[in-house]
């Protein structure tokens, strides 16, 4: 929704949504490899799951790949599938 | 030939020898089928993330290779059925390796671009994209 971007009527709470920019555009880090669990594991919060995109503002291509990483890195056990 | 990484899990209750045995058992399949080996790390002893045949924690090894199917095919047989490898995976590297290649062309033609005229473009970028 654009409307969070106007201006709010005096007395209303008033902040502004920093733009998001993908980490891996920004640091020019080309191989997401799924030995990288430090890495990978910044991106899968506490249930194990994938963060999403609209959280954690990561391009579709960089997500991609991020996604092929964490799902081969769980294959071997270096990520949980889910949190026990 | 394809460029290949084989990462495996061994019994972490298993000895040092008898996971050097395994490796050179794997090395001699790759080897014999006209493969070559780029590099045998062992990762050593890692908490699993989860639990795999009531195991808490596993011995890494990764391999890699330059391989073809068959031989893939085959270390892939040779893993499934010895008893101490708990689990395993495959994964093929030329093509993000070649994908990794046309991004640092890409980026030096563009340092080099930047280079030859100064002042065509914003300068502030020049030096990370110089590396």
């Amino acid at each position: 929704m654009k409307s969070v971007k106007e201006k709010r009527p005096a007395g209303q709470k008033q902040y502004y949504r920093r733009k998001k920019v993908c980490k891996f555009c920004v640091e020019r880090i080309d191989v997401i490899n799924y030995k990288d669990v430090k890495l990978l594991s910044q991106f899968v919060p506490e249930r194990a799951k994938i963060m999403p995109r609209r959280i954690s503002g990561v391009c579709s291509r960089h997500q991609r790949l991020l996604n092929d990483a964490i799902k081969k890195a769980r294959n071997i056990a270096l990520l949980p599938f889910a949190t026990e | 030939m394809r460029n290949y990484e084989i990462m495996f899990i061994v019994n972490p209750n298993t000895p040092e020898e008898e996971i050097d045995k395994i490796n050179g058992q794997i090395e001699a399949v790759i080897t014999s089928g006209g493969g070559t080996i780029d590099k045998i790390e062992k990762m050593g002893k890692r908490r699993l993330a989860y639990e795999v045949d009531k195991h808490r924690e596993g011995y890494y090894v990764l391999f890699v290779i330059a391989a073809n199917g068959d031989i893939i095919k085959e270390c892939e047989r040779r893993l499934r059925v010895m008893d101490a490898i708990i689990k395993y995976i495959t994964v093929r590297t030329d093509e993000e390796g070649r994908r990794l290649e046309k991004i640092r062309n890409y980026r030096q033609k563009r340092a080099a671009r930047r280079g030859s005229n100064p002042g065509a473009g914003p300068s502030q970028f020049s030096d990370e994209a110089m590396q």
